[in-house]
């Protein structure tokens, strides 16, 4: 997890897709993007039209039921909850948090990177150092604090996790923005008086924010990665409330026995991350090659 | 029994499962054979974490750390069972025997004769009654509750140590396997080595001396060539390590990193195991029943319909069969059929009754609670299953998972209402026996009843067992009556051993003292190839 | 990532770095270190107090006695107000004293020592394993861009980089250590015990560690190479002399790009003994990430604020290499910005 955390503003760097044809560009973005659709409708819409039993309340008699069961297409967890069903509410809240961090990210690390980046000096050692800080913070230890000084709960896990975007987010826009300061326009608004926060929202806003939004993809997967890990150590969402992690922690205590109750989640998982780190990757590649 | 609840529930497995079951009788195992080394796993979340060391006096988590205490002071007493369980009683094994006088309110406790350290000096009633102080000043809560005299404890000659109470205690004696005066280190390697190095390279008379030791981590343990049983111990070499849970050590087992591991709680990891013949499944008589807790000093327990809504709501047996296959047995009072005075129904007790529940709530013009657990898999698992039937009943549930500190902040504040624990142990009137949760004067109680206290401390001063049995059966009886606080399953977990290990409570049923069973190392041993 | 210079041997390096520039980026970037140490360990100590609970409680169990606890407490000075634990603590470790464990009594230095060579043997382990078999791989694929195996190499990258490390951990040890029987599936043995053993015992970890890296740094390199293959200017030159392929993917792009690489396994070894937390957890590996997770449960905060540091020691050094080679590769960075 953490592992592509760090390498990720240094990726969203390289330009590096192989150059294909107009088509096959349009479909590398494409396909991904209808594959979030589908996700995302499942994922919120589905459990409303859908004949989906509860993701809680089950049966405590219908427990461990095997996948393909009569009513519980990927079968029951322990507690006879539908798997298919908490997958989908499961999928909700993985969305929702992975959502909310990046756009705290995005919106509070961003115009700290342009602000950072665009008055350079005293402003901009003092903001990257203090983000220095956070970074060589171990977010463990910040996420357990939270966890357990405010309870885990959705709401405390966006916080959590959005202390560690903020940073990463601020990088990559402050990369960008030094970049975008070298071009001509730029110089020529300075010359021409223009006010910081104007020069800000009106030149530099619009020219990084096909940066950001990039790496919000990638960052999409890398929380949703995240929180499951949170929840897999106990510190995410509580169950009985369904997250993939959780799930999956809850599968591993019984992995050898019931390898379904780890797998379907899993699935679920890996689907979603691949679909964020494909769209990510093909709009970086669109956006380095303009 | 065990083929029938098979049948019953409709256990069925995704992945894994071999068809051919092991044979449920034990096997002929031959007399036992000396040698050969031992892996055992412990779980790090429970037995498997010793963070302050095994000094008697000094570890602070005494009460989960039985396996590695005994095997390196061996015990004054040690409950012993038959081998399906029966008969358990407990015996002396460093001590040769006891005998109360003045009615209750003395014990004389006689050593056996001859008893050495490891190190070589003598384990005498000095060194007993030295060891009996230090552990009464330890900050454990495995240190006994003993209503003990001013200068209470004293010796007579060499092998006998007295115990003088202010009241008559006849459960002394069953308070010693679970707790750290069962456990007599030597003065001398004390004093020699001091504290600190001590705890880390303990010198006891038990089966086994340490060889090294990691905090939390592993424990090598060596035979012990100056121990008092003749032929004894069988294991050359015995080695406690620590462990994440129940998947990881399954899979040690099968890997052959291990050979034992104590406390399995997973249910499909046990049906999964015992449907593997290269091991062998024992699941330990339940003494140690779930209880709902109820706050009955505070709203909504405070009236009794609300307790008894909760009474009629629950479903206990759904849940015994369909979380734990069926295994284990719901009991109505705070001992398992393991433990000493099980009733198997308590008069008066109120039972599953859906409608009565829900008439009962619309009555009391609905019910809010707030439910908690310590974090823990298996309890999240019945809170779940008790949050479902709460609200089938139409009753509001919050479920809240504790820490171990926060857990102690909300009985300290007084403001929980109702948290699902454990309550009971083989002998109620030690270890977390049922005073824990019902005395007045305990901290995690959510009872406050004169009569009930009496009862109980009758109950811990009575040495005829008859007596003592109709005692908790009253005490039983009373709780139900007022609905102080619903019981459930009792539950035990389970060891595992791979074939060709033998050992009392290892392979053989030893009701669990408090949680985990107390296995008899010294008897424990191996087939050799 | 742009070429540095043409034909740039080692040596230069070395001599870029003795040059004055460099040299006082090198003390600047240094002095900055010091305030980010100091702000993380002022944060952690904060951020600890925060949690509920301390040693004593947690130490004692459910079943203490709030007297019990109190006791405790003193005897531990939990009692004395944070500020002044701050300060007693910071005096001690500017001298390198970091005090003892709450909970067993050890010095923490010797813990630490214990523990970080375990973890640390642990990430060698997967940046050799990553690189060893994504700079290959990386190499074959750009060495002919848009083939098959360039195909399938990035579906498998990008797929692999999709792997939550935790389900991949747990697939390995049900496939690897239960079915197969091959590496044992916890436990840790010690170099010093037998060298065969403590690599089959770290070979399972370090390849859940390993895999994502390899397929970023697969990605990484191969991207890196394709676009120096494809547009700059000294490719061409060598090109027009008459160098064969292999021998300008060799030589000239692929020096060029171990700089980048550099870079971002430096920047990655900062956030790497943090990602072994989990790991350490599935395969019960006595490391930095398990002791710092145990310590946090038993809420023994000298240890917890020690391991804090280190990670952040390792962290901040980390990005300082990455930052001083980046600088030290790319002459625009160095004089444009500053």
């Amino acid at each position: 997890m953490a592992v592509v955390d760090a390498g990720a503003p240094a990726l969203a760097d390289q330009p590096m897709a192989p150059r294909r044809r107009g088509w096959a560009r349009g479909l590398e973005i494409v396909v991904p993007a209808t594959v979030l659709g589908i996700l995302a409708v499942a994922c919120f819409l589905g459990p409303l039209v859908l004949p989906i039993p509860d993701p809680i309340g089950g049966n405590v008699l219908e427990s461990y039921l095997p996948s393909f069961s009569p009513g519980h297409l990927l079968g029951t967890d322990p507690n006879g909850n539908d798997i298919l069903a908490r997958i989908l509410h499961g999928g909700q809240s993985s969305l929702t948090v992975a959502l909310a961090v990046n756009l705290l990210g995005l919106l509070v690390g961003g115009t700290l990177g342009a602000l950072s980046g665009f008055a350079g000096g005293i402003t901009d050692t003092v903001i990257m150092r203090l983000l220095d800080v956070l970074i060589a913070f171990p977010s463990l230890v910040l996420t357990l604090a939270v966890a357990q000084s405010l309870g885990p709960s959705q709401t405390n896990t966006i916080l959590a996790l959005a202390f560690f975007s903020v940073p990463a987010f601020a990088r990559v826009s402050r990369a960008a923005t030094l970049r975008l300061r070298e071009l001509p326009f730029m110089a020529a608004a300075g010359l021409c008086g223009t006010p910081v926060r104007r020069v800000l929202l009106r030149h530099v806003a619009p020219n990084i924010a096909p940066q950001l939004i990039t790496f919000a993809m990638l960052g999409m997967g890398i929380v949703i990665v995240i929180e499951g890990a949170l929840s897999f150590l106990g510190l995410g969402i509580p169950p009985p409330a369904p997250s993939w992690g959780n799930m999956i922690a809850q599968g591993q205590q019984s992995l050898s026995a019931t390898p379904m109750l780890v797998v379907w989640p899993s699935v679920a998982l890996f689907v979603t991350v691949l679909a964020f780190n494909l769209l990510g990757e093909s709009l970086r590649a669109r956006w380095s090659r303009q | 029994m065990r083929l029938l609840s098979f049948l019953l529930v409709p256990v069925l497995f995704a992945v894994g499962c071999s068809g051919g079951a092991s044979p449920a009788g034990p096997e002929a195992a031959g007399p036992p054979q000396r040698g050969g080394e031992l892996t055992v796993l412990e779980n790090a979340s429970f037995t498997g974490s010793w963070p302050t060391g095994l000094d008697p006096a000094t570890n602070t988590t005494g009460g989960a750390n039985i396996p590695m205490m005994s095997a390196i002071y061996g015990g004054l007493f040690l409950l012993r069972a038959n081998d399906d369980g029966s008969g358990a009683e407990v015996a002396p094994n460093q001590a040769e025997g006891y005998e109360f006088t003045d009615g209750g309110t003395t014990v004389r406790i006689t050593l056996r004769e001859g008893i050495q350290f490891s190190d070589g000096t003598p384990l005498d009633a000095e060194a007993v009654a030295f060891n009996f102080q230090r552990a009464l000043e330890s900050p454990c809560t495995c240190k006994p509750t003993w209503p003990l005299a001013d200068d209470g404890i004293s010796t007579e000659g060499d092998r006998v140590v007295v115990l003088r109470f202010t009241r008559p205690y006849a459960a002394v004696i069953h308070s010693f396997p679970a707790s750290n005066v069962n456990w007599i280190a030597s003065p001398t390697a004390l004093e020699n080595l001091g504290e600190e190095r001590f705890k880390i390279e303990p010198v006891g008379a038990g089966p086994f001396t340490v060889v090294s030791n990691t905090l939390n981590s592993e424990l090598v343990l060596q035979r012990n060539p100056q121990y008092f049983k003749e032929g004894l111990p069988y294991l050359d070499r015995l080695t406690f390590k620590s462990i994440g849970g129940d998947q990881p050590a399954y899979q040690a087992l099968l890997a052959g990193q291990a050979q034992a591991y104590e406390g399995l709680t997973t249910t499909p990891l046990l049906e999964q195991a015992q449907a593997d013949p290269r091991l062998t499944v024992t699941l330990q008589p339940p003494t140690s029943p779930y209880v709902v807790q109820l706050n009955t000093k505070a709203a909504p327990f405070d009236d009794e319909k609300a307790r008894e809504a909760i009474y009629h709501a629950t479903d206990f047996e759904a849940i015994a069969r369909g979380l734990f296959g069926g295994r284990y047995p719901v009991s109505q009072m705070f001992t398992g059929p393991g433990g000493l005075f099980h009733q198997e129904k308590i008069e008066g007790y109120p039972e599953y009754d859906p409608d009565r529940a829900r008439q009962l709530v619309t009555e009391l013009g609905g019910l809010d609670v707030t439910l908690g657990t310590l974090n823990s898999y298996v309890a999240e698992q019945v809170m779940t299953a008790l949050q479902t039937q709460w609200k089938q009943a139409g009753i509001n549930v919050d479920i809240e998972h504790y820490q171990l500190s926060t857990l102690v902040q909300e009985f300290n504040s007084g403001n929980w209402q109702a948290m699902l624990q454990t309550a009971g142990a083989w002998d109620p009137a030690s270890g977390v026996g049922v005073a824990f949760r019902f005395s007045s004067t305990s901290p995690f109680s959510g009872v406050d009843d004169p009569e009930l206290d009496q009862l109980l401390n009758d109950a811990a001063a009575t040495i005829d067992a008859g007596e003592r049995e109709q005692l908790y059966r009253q005490a039983g009886e009373l709780i139900g009556a007022n609905a102080y606080a619903p019981f459930g399953l009792a539950f035990a977990p389970a060891n595992l051993a791979v074939k060709g290990v033998h050992g009392p409570g290892l392979t053989t049923k030893i009701p669990p003292i408090v949680v985990n069973t107390g296995v008899i190392w010294d008897e424990v041993w191996r087939e050799q190839q | 990532m742009t070429a540095v210079v043409d034909e740039g041997p080692p040596a230069s390096l070395a001599a870029r770095l003795v040059a004055s520039p460099s040299l006082r980026l090198i003390g600047k970037r240094l002095l900055t270190a010091v305030p980010i140490l100091l702000g993380v360990s002022v944060l952690s100590f904060w951020v600890l107090n925060l949690i509920p609970g301390n040693a004593a409680q947690q130490l004692l169990g459910a079943e203490a006695t709030p007297e019990q606890v109190r006791a405790l407490e003193l005897r531990l000075g939990l009692d004395e107000p944070a500020v002044s634990r701050y300060l007693s603590w910071l005096g001690g470790a500017l001298t390198g004293d970091l005090g003892a464990s709450l909970v067993s009594d050890q010095p923490v230095t010797e813990l630490l020592w214990s523990h970080l060579a375990v973890s640390g043997e642990l990430v060698l382990l997967a940046f050799l394993i990553s690189l060893g078999l994504a700079i290959p791989v990386a190499l074959l694929a750009a060495y002919k861009p848009n083939s098959l195996f360039d195909r399938i190499s990035m579906i498998v990258s990008i797929s692999g980089l999709s792997v939550a490390n935790y389900v991949l951990a747990l697939l390995l040890v049900l496939v690897f250590a239960v079915q197969l029987a091959m590496f044992p599936a916890i436990g840790f043995v010690p170099l010093g015990e037998s060298v065969g053993d403590n690599l089959r015992s770290l070979a399972l970890p370090a390849s859940a560690i390993a895999f994502p890296l390899f397929c970023f740094y697969t990605r990484f390199l191969r991207g890196d190479l394709v676009d120096q293959l494809q547009g700059e200017d000294y490719i061409v030159t060598a090109r027009a002399k008459g160098i064969g392929p292999w021998q300008v993917l060799l030589r000239h792009a692929f020096r060029n790009s171990t700089f980048g690489l550099i870079t971002v396994v430096g920047l990655n070894l900062g956030t790497l003994i943090g990602a072994t937390v989990i790991t350490e957890q599935i395969f019960a590996l006595p490391g930095l990430g398990q002791l710092m997770l145990q310590a946090i449960n038993s809420r023994d905060f000298v240890v917890v604020q020690a391991c804090v540091v280190v990670f952040a020691v390792v962290a901040v050094g980390a990005n300082l290499l990455a930052d001083l080679l980046y600088a030290v590769l790319d002459p625009r960075i160095r004089y444009g910005s500053r």
